[in-house]
């Protein structure tokens, strides 16, 4: 049988704007059917990166594979299964939606019509309004309803629920999950980067989180949340305590908040020594796991 | 049934899936017979990924806890594990381990929690009756 390839790997991606490093020599790779998590700061990198993939921008050096195929090569072959959604879209202002989803089907072999007019209703798109009336959140889902119908192999969300409401997000979410996991699941891919991880939470299967360029933790998200934990405890008096093998110490009075990375058990076995009044351990959501990623670079390093 | 994700809980949220689909089953909020939701409506009201949900189906079908009709979707089966007696035993067996574990922890003794366990299970039997009432 023929291995399947990897639908993104990216090899030590380089790609600068003048003297600044926007990506430093990342690298990752998505298979088939996953959800794959893209997290990072403002100017972080990731979408360099991800125009990158799109063959919008060109890498300095290093490699970039979509379904196998070389973007600067291969545009057209790889565009033809991928579907792009952006954080800030624009569309033809004399155009109406019905105009636009005409004109976005014209590009693509495929497109369902059954999954345009559900998505229509849905989301109480009128069809004949013109694309400058419409809000924000409109236009997004105008967006998602163009990236979705062709039923692509690869879906890229870059930051696609910023600036929406939390209905719209929500919306959004669940479209992604029924409507575009619909088909066949080996044929399926989704890479999102968003700064609205915990709503992204259930979909995500693996993640990255990048910081400077550069990949700084990538795991499947059950691991993560199974290796990272907080742990809460309440000591009877207080107490110096040395915990070296945490990753983090918060200290306040008798309470004490440490973050444990793999090793929760001995943590929990020496906070036990001190006879805590109270003892709490939790996981870590992915959210909190990336706002912690300032102490897990130490612990990377 | 209803179904909820806790992500702090650190269990996978599919096993958390088939925990929360085992129970129910047990307590009688889900009877011989009676369908569960099908994927893509759970996936989208829980959001989370249907490949999650459908890990879930899975590893509750080769349990022998539910059957997969084709077209029709999934059902509760009767109770009749196709497992022997012993590989039962050490199933549940492993589950009374975490509970000694977490009763350890968090310092309650041998004799609390042998009282709890049967606390517990008349909680089951009272609520099995409910539902068949």
């Amino acid at each position: 049988m023929k291995t399947e390839n990897p639908v993104i790997e990216i090899q030590n991606l380089v790609r600068r704007y003048g003297k600044h490093d926007a990506v430093d020599g990342l690298s990752l790779t998505v298979q088939p059917g996953r959800c794959y998590g893209f997290f990072g700061r403002n100017g972080a990198g990731k979408t360099t990166t991800i125009k990158c993939l799109l063959n919008l921008l060109r890498p300095d050096s290093g490699s970039v594979r979509v379904f196998g195929l070389d973007p600067r090569k291969d545009e057209v072959a790889i565009k033809s299964r991928i579907a792009y959604v952006p954080d800030v879209v624009a569309f033809y202002p004399w155009m109406t939606v019905a105009d636009t989803l005409e004109y976005y089907a014209s590009f693509r072999t495929n497109w369902n019509r059954d999954i345009e007019a559900d998505l229509l209703k849905r989301f109480q798109l009128d069809a004949a309004k013109k694309t400058t009336s419409l809000s924000k959140g409109q236009r997004t889902q105008l967006a998602l309803i163009g990236a979705i119908c062709p039923e692509p192999e690869l879906l890229v969300l870059d930051e696609p629920t910023s600036g929406l409401d939390p209905i719209v997000r929500r919306e959004f979410i669940e479209t992604v999950i029924g409507a575009y996991q619909s088909g066949d699941p080996g044929k399926r891919t989704v890479f999102v980067s968003t700064h609205l991880i915990s709503e992204f939470e259930g979909l995500i299967d693996e993640f990255t989180i990048v910081e400077n360029g550069k990949n700084l933790l990538t795991m499947e998200a059950d691991a993560a949340r199974d290796r990272f934990k907080k742990i809460r405890a309440r000591l009877p008096q207080e107490t110096k305590l040395n915990l070296s093998a945490a990753l983090s110490v918060k200290q306040s009075g008798r309470d004490v908040e440490i973050l444990a990375n793999g090793n929760s058990e001995q943590l929990l076995a020496e906070l036990k020594a001190h006879k805590p009044e109270e003892l709490k351990i939790e996981a870590l959501t992915l959210e909190e796991i990336f706002v912690a990623s300032d102490v897990l670079k130490k612990a990377t390093t | 049934m209803l179904l909820q994700i806790d992500f702090k809980s650190g269990t996978p949220v599919y096993l958390q899936l088939v925990d929360q689909i085992r129970h129910a089953a047990a307590s009688g909020g889900l009877r011989t017979g009676e369908p569960l939701p099908s994927i893509r409506p759970l996936a989208e009201e829980l959001r989370v990924n249907r490949n999650t949900v459908a890990k879930a189906y899975a590893e509750l079908e080769s349990q022998g806890v539910i059957e997969t009709i084709p077209g029709k979707g999934c059902f509760l089966k009767a109770v009749g594990s196709p497992l022997t007696k012993s590989a039962r035993n050490d199933l549940v067996v492993q589950e009374i381990d975490r509970a000694i574990v977490a009763a350890h922890h968090l310092q309650i003794g041998d004799a609390d929690l042998i009282s709890l366990v049967k606390k517990r299970l008349e909680a089951f039997e009272k609520k099995h009756k409910a539902t068949n009432d």
